[in-house]
C-alpha cells in the first residue's frame, strides 16, 4: 500500500515538473500584418506551454503608438505569477516599458528579440537580447549575391530605416565589401512604408523600380531591401523581369516567398519548415529561379519568440546565466535543430558595451542548389 | 423630461463612450490597480496637449492638425537640451523657452498659410503637418551634425550626421517634471508638478478669455465679417491664435516626452494631433465648440478605451492580434463617429 502511494506520488510530481513551469511567461509580438513568423512563434510555444504562455501585441503602428506598447508590456507585469516577458520585435517604447516594470519587479526577465532600439540603450537593461548580426550580414548579403554571380546590388531603404545605426552600419559594410569583391554597389531611395502614401506605395515603387534597373544594368543585377513589406514585390519582380535575389531584409523561407510564390500552406502544415522550404524550392525552380534566390533556411524571429521563451524559462530557474555565450547558443541551437534538421547557428558574438546583447548568424541556403 | 433629453442629446459622444468604456473595462477584466494607475499617468501627460486644440476651435478655424508643429518644435528644442547637457529641471525650461521660440516662428508661418485658406483650415493645417514633417526629417537626417553642430556623439548616426531613431532621455530629462513630487496612493503614483502645470493652463485659458484678446478672439470664431467691421484686425487674431495653440503643443510635447523618456526621433510627433483631437472629441466638443472639460473628461474617456480596448478584444474573440486591431479600429471609429454625430447634431440645431 505504501509502495503504491509513493509510485503515485511520484508519478505525480514527474507529471508536473514536466507539465507546469509554477509561473507565466509574456509573450509580446506583432500582429500577422506586420509579421507573421513572431507571431506563429508565440503560437508554437502557446502549443508547448499551454495556458502558462500569455499572449499581447504591440500595435501596427508601432512608432507611432509608443503608448501602447509600453501600457501592454506593463500590464503583463502587474501579474504576479508573470516571472519573464519575451519581446519580439522590441520596437520603440520596449525600453521605457521595461525601466517602468523595473521599477516596481525588479525581479522581472526581459528576453528582447530584434530589438529596435539602439544596442547600448536595450542592452544594459534587458537580461538578454537575440538579434540577428546586421553588421556581420553586410558581409554574408554580399558573399552569398557573389556567390550566385551577381555584378551589382541595388540596395532599396530610405531615411527613416538609414537612421537605424545597425542598418546604417550595414549599409556601409556591404559597400566595403562589394568593393573588395569587385562589384558595383547602389543605393536607391524608395518611399517610406510608414509614409504618407503607405505600405502599397512602397510596394508599387519596387514593382516599378526593378525591371527599370534590369534593363538599365543587366540581369546580373542583386537586389536587396530593408524593409519587410517589400519583400513580396521585389522577388515577383525579380522573377518575372531576371535578377538576384541576394536574401530577404529578415531572413527566412517564409519571409515573401509564399505570397510571391502564390503558395498556399495548408492549414496542418502552417509551421512546418521543411515542408515550407520543399514546396518553396520546387516553385522557384520550376519559375526559373534556381540559384538566383537566396535565404536562411528558419525565420529567425521565430526562432527567436520559441528560443526567447526557453532561455526565459531557463534564466527564471537559473539554469542558464544570460552571460553564457555557450549556454544561449545550445539554447538556440536546441530550437533550430529541433525545427530543420542539420541547421544551427553559423556564428554568435556579443555586441560591444551592451550587456547580453547576441548577434547571431544563421547558415545560408540557395534555392535550386541547396538540397533539401 | 424635455430638458433630460437635451442634455442626452447634447453630450451624446461622451455618454457614448463612456459606456463604451464600462463595458470594455468590464470585459477586459485588467487588474484595476493597473488601469487607475494608467489612467492617472495618461491624465497628467496628454491633457496639456489637447489643451492646446482649444483656442484655434474658438477663433473658429476648426480642429488644429498644426498642433503636430508644436510637437515638433518641442522635440528639437528637447534634442539641443540633451546635447548641452544640460539635466533636469533646467533642462526641461529651457527646453520650453527654446521650443517656444521655434514654435511662435512656425506658428507664425502657419498662421500665414491659414489665412490664406479660410474655411479650408482644418485640412490646410494636416497637410502642412505632413510637409513640415518632410522639413524636419531633412534637418535632423541631414543638418545635424553637418550644418548644426551637435557634440553628442551617441545619438548621431554612424557618419556623424544624423540623428538616431530613438533618443534616449533617461540621465537627461527624463521624468524630471514627474519626480519632482510624487503622491503614492499604494502602488498609484501620481506625478503631482504636470498636473499643476495642466490646471495653471486651464485657468491660464479661462482667464485669457475673459481678456480683451480673448474677447476678440471669441469674436473673430463667431464672425469674421462683423468682426472685421468692428475694427477687429481679424488676421491677426488668427495668427496670433495659431501662434498660442502651436506654442502650448510644444510644451505639452515636452511633458509627454519626458514622461515617456525616450523621443522616436522619427514618429513621436507623428501622432500627436491625430490623438490630442481624437480625445477632445471624444469629451464632447466639436470643430466650433469646446471647452477645457471637453479635453479633460475626454482624454479620460479616450485613453481609458485605449488601455482596455486590447484585452477587451483579447477576450471576446480569443485572439490576441484581435484585440490589437479592435483597439485600433474603435480608435478611429471614434473619430469618425464623433465628426458625424456632430454633423447629425449640427444639422438638428439648425431645424
Amino acid at each position: 500500500m505504501r509502495r503504491s502511494v509513493l509510485i503515485l506520488l511520484l508519478v505525480f510530481a514527474v507529471t508536473l515538473s514536466f507539465a507546469a513551469l509554477g509561473f507565466k511567461v509574456g509573450v509580446v509580438t506583432g500582429t500577422v500584418s506586420q509579421g507573421e513568423d513572431e507571431y506563429r512563434g508565440a503560437e508554437n510555444v502557446i502549443r508547448k506551454y499551454g495556458k502558462e504562455i500569455i499572449h499581447v501585441t504591440y500595435p501596427d503602428k508601432f512608432m507611432q503608438e509608443q503608448e501602447t506598447t509600453i501600457a501592454r508590456i506593463v500590464e503583463l507585469a502587474y501579474d504576479p505569477t508573470v516571472k519573464a516577458i519575451v519581446i519580439c520585435q522590441g520596437v520603440p517604447g520596449t525600453v521605457a516599458a521595461m525601466r517602468r516594470v523595473k521599477e516596481f519587479r525588479p525581479d522581472m526577465i526581459f528576453v528582447v528579440g530584434v530589438p529596435h532600439e539602439d544596442p547600448e540603450v536595450v542592452g544594459p537593461i534587458a537580461d538578454a537580447v537575440l538579434e540577428t548580426d546586421t553588421p556581420g550580414r553586410g558581409v554574408t548579403i554580399v558573399d552569398i549575391a557573389y556567390k550566385m554571380g551577381a555584378k551589382r546590388l541595388i540596395h532599396y531603404s530610405f531615411p527613416r530605416h538609414m537612421s537605424y545605426k545597425l542598418l546604417a552600419e550595414r549599409r556601409d559594410i556591404m559597400e566595403k565589401r562589394s568593393k573588395e569583391l569587385g562589384i558595383e554597389f547602389i543605393f536607391v531611395s524608395a518611399p517610406d512604408p510608414l509614409g504618407e502614401q503607405g505600405l502599397t506605395g512602397a510596394q508599387q515603387f519596387i514593382l516599378e523600380d526593378v525591371p527599370r534597373q534590369i534593363a538599365k544594368y543587366g540581369k546580373d543585377t542583386a537586389f536587396f531591401s530593408t524593409n519587410c513589406g517589400m519583400q513580396e514585390p521585389l522577388q515577383k519582380a525579380i522573377l518575372r523581369h531576371g535578377g538576384i535575389y541576394a536574401e530577404p531584409c529578415c531572413p527566412s523561407p517564409t519571409h515573401g516567398f509564399p505570397g510571391s510564390l502564390g503558395i498556399s500552406i495548408p492549414p496542418e502544415k502552417k509551421g512546418d519548415i521543411n515542408y515550407i522550404l520543399k514546396v518553396v524550392n520546387d516553385k522557384i525552380i520550376e519559375l526559373g529561379g534556381a540559384g538566383r534566390f537566396a535565404t536562411w533556411p528558419i525565420p529567425m524571429n521565430m526562432v527567436f519568440v520559441e528560443a526567447g521563451v526557453d532561455l526565459a524559462i531557463e534564466l527564471v530557474k537559473k539554469t542558464v546565466k544570460a552571460n553564457d555565450m555557450a549556454g544561449v547558443k545550445a539554447v538556440i541551437d536546441r530550437v533550430i535543430s529541433q525545427k530543420v534538421s542539420g541547421f544551427g547557428l553559423k556564428s554568435i558574438s556579443k555586441y560591444p558595451n551592451a550587456g547580453n546583447y547576441y548577434l547571431v548568424i544563421c547558415d545560408s541556403v540557395i534555392f535550386g542548389v541547396t538540397q533539401f | 423630461m424635455e430638458k433630460f433629453k437635451r442634455i442626452l442629446v447634447s453630450n451624446a459622444v461622451p455618454i457614448a463612450f463612456l459606456a463604451l468604456s464600462i463595458s470594455a473595462v468590464l470585459v477586459a477584466r485588467i487588474p484595476p490597480l493597473f488601469l487607475v494607475s494608467e489612467i492617472v499617468r495618461r491624465l497628467s501627460r496628454n491633457t496639456f496637449l489637447v489643451l492646446s486644440l482649444l483656442i484655434p476651435i474658438v477663433a473658429g478655424m476648426g480642429l488644429n492638425f498644426g498642433i503636430v508643429l508644436g510637437a515638433m518644435a518641442g522635440q528639437a528644442a528637447m534634442f539641443f537640451v540633451v546635447d548641452w547637457k544640460i539635466k533636469d529641471i533646467p533642462g526641461v525650461i529651457v527646453a520650453m523657452i527654446l521650443g517656444s521660440v521655434i514654435a511662435t516662428l512656425l506658428g507664425w508661418l502657419a498662421g500665414l498659410v491659414l489665412n490664406r485658406a479660410k474655411g479650408r483650415e482644418m485640412i490646410t493645417s494636416m497637410i502642412l503637418g505632413f510637409f513640415a514633417n518632410g522639413v524636419y526629417q531633412l534637418i535632423f537626417l541631414f543638418f545635424i551634425g553637418s550644418i548644426i553642430p551637435f557634440k553628442t556623439r551617441q545619438f548621431l548616426l554612424p557618419e556623424g550626421v544624423g540623428l538616431r531613431n530613438t533618443v534616449d532621455l533617461y540621465g537627461s530629462i527624463a521624468s524630471a517634471l514627474n519626480k519632482v513630487w510624487i503622491v503614492r496612493i499604494g502602488t498609484v503614483r501620481v506625478f503631482v508638478v504636470p498636473i499643476l502645470i495642466t490646471v495653471g493652463l486651464c485657468f491660464l485659458i479661462y482667464f485669457l478669455f475673459k481678456t480683451k484678446l480673448g474677447q476678440d478672439i471669441r469674436a473673430v470664431g463667431q464672425d469674421m465679417h462683423i468682426a472685421e467691421v468692428a475694427g477687429i484686425k481679424v488676421n491677426k487674431i488668427r495668427i496670433i491664435a495659431v501662434i498660442m495653440s502651436t506654442v502650448l503643443a510644444a510644451i505639452g510635447q515636452i511633458i509627454y516626452l519626458q514622461d515617456i523618456s525616450t523621443i522616436n526621433t522619427y514618429n513621436s510627433h507623428e501622432q500627436v494631433g491625430l490623438f490630442s483631437i481624437a480625445a477632445l472629441l471624444v469629451g464632447g466638443a466639436s470643430t466650433r465648440r469646446a471647452s477645457i472639460w471637453n479635453a479633460i473628461i475626454g482624454v479620460l474617456l479616450f485613453h481609458t478605451l485605449f488601455v482596455v480596448a486590447p484585452s477587451a478584444g483579447n477576450k471576446l474573440f480569443g485572439q490576441p492580434q484581435v484585440g490589437e486591431f479592435f483597439r485600433e479600429f474603435l480608435a478611429y471609429a471614434v473619430i469618425a463617429f464623433a465628426l458625424a454625430m456632430h454633423g447629425w447634431s449640427a444639422k438638428k440645431g439648425k431645424h
